[in-house]
């Protein structure tokens, strides 16, 4: 039975980490190791399978929304207040080239704040991202009006000659097996039926030509 | 013949006529499952202006429930008159998303995050535009405080979404 070392060394080799006296000395071991030598082989093909079948690049649902996730995680996980060691082991964390990557990413692409507190009883905005970096956001609590204000400023205007037609919709049906959801107003009446298109983006379809 | 065993011969036949004849097809409704939900929300697209004309386009009165929320919206909002454009009350679903469409220009996407820690709803919301997301915001939701989110400048006014828990009944 092999020990985790072992596993680590093949590994290893297979991803050309190894320094030129690693791969000596572990050549030499494949040479004396039968065992070895073709579990080294099998790993070599299922790793040519995959390389041929899968592409070396795929589209992450939510990618932007998973970075900002990421981002929060991060932030609940930072003690206070931060220490020599907790911040050593911030470093540690940042090695990792994925959450460098996803948090350059947010950087880039958004911006997130999250609101640490609120009175109990109201409403709380507990993060927002905005993916337009032109667009800014913040969340409060207006005692005045007893409500939770998500505030964006920034947003592109519309147009003015843009007729908006309102809805009056009283409950819906969703199918799960085609992903559409059908709206129905206050008669019964099919108004719209919202679906997703290929990139998950919806796409509503209204029932009245004018809406 | 006896007439015993001539009835007993038409009984046979027709039992066994009508044991090869198909059964009519009888119609089995399907089992009618309504998706598990977390609550109920109300949203509305609202237009904010200083004009006195105001909106020309449908006149929507809220729920007697959400009736003070024009009023609520003049203490955050720097506008005299706040008319609803759409409303549309939705269902949480637990496990699927839901949506909550006022009008086809600005809607919302709400995914269910399990009910919160001293009543009210997690949510994870999404404020669309046509095919663009505007924002997207992790909140906790309670009944009586409803969350106001700013939407874009439109003619001389603006357009507020209005998303608010409804009471458990």
């Amino acid at each position: 039975m092999k020990t985790p070392s072992e596993d680590h060394d093949l590994i290893r080799w297979l991803d050309g980490e190894m320094t030129d006296v690693e791969r000596a000395s572990f050549t030499a071991r494949m040479d004396t190791d039968p065992m070895l030598k073709s579990e080294v082989e099998m790993m070599q093909r299922m790793s040519a399978d995959l390389r041929t079948h899968l592409p070396a690049e795929m589209p992450v649902p939510y990618a932007d929304f998973f970075n900002s996730q990421i981002q929060i995680r991060i932030a609940q996980e930072e003690p206070y207040p931060r220490s020599e060691t907790s911040r050593a082991s911030w470093q540690q964390w940042f090695r990792l080239p994925t959450l460098l990557t996803a948090t350059a990413a947010v950087v880039i692409g958004g911006i997130m704040i999250m609101q640490k507190e609120a009175p109990t009883g109201n409403s709380l905005v507990h993060s927002i991202y905005v993916p337009n970096p032109a667009v800014h956001a913040r969340a409060f609590h207006s005692q005045e009006a007893q409500a939770t204000v998500l505030m964006l400023e920034g947003v592109e205007a519309m147009p003015a000659d843009r007729k908006i037609v309102g809805y009056h919709i009283k409950r819906s049906e969703t199918d799960q097996e085609v992903a559409t959801t059908t709206l129905y107003g206050e008669r019964g009446e099919v108004v719209a039926i919202v679906a997703k298109d290929a990139r998950n983006q919806p796409r509503l379809l209204s029932a009245n030509p004018r809406g | 013949m006896k007439p015993a065993l001539i009835l007993a011969c038409l009984t046979s036949v027709l039992a066994l006529a009508s044991a090869q004849q198909p059964a009519a097809p009888t119609a089995q409704p399907l089992p009618a499952v309504k998706p598990a939900t977390d609550g109920k929300v109300w949203g509305a697209l609202v237009y904010a202006t200083n004009d006195a004309k105001g909106f020309d386009g449908a006149n929507e009165q809220a729920p007697a429930d959400f009736a003070d929320i024009p009023k609520r919206l003049g203490k955050v909002f720097p506008y005299q008159r706040f008319e609803i454009i759409g409303q549309h009350l939705q269902d949480v679903f637990r496990e699927y998303e839901s949506w909550v469409v006022p009008t086809k220009d600005l809607f919302l996407k709400v995914d269910s995050k399990g009910p919160a820690e001293g009543g009210g709803m997690n949510l994870h919301l999404q404020f669309w535009r046509d095919q663009q997301v505007l924002v997207k915001t992790d909140a906790v939701l309670k009944e009586g405080s409803p969350l106001f989110i700013s939407g874009p400048k439109w003619r001389e006014g603006q357009l507020l979404f209005v998303l608010v828990l409804q009471k458990s009944r």
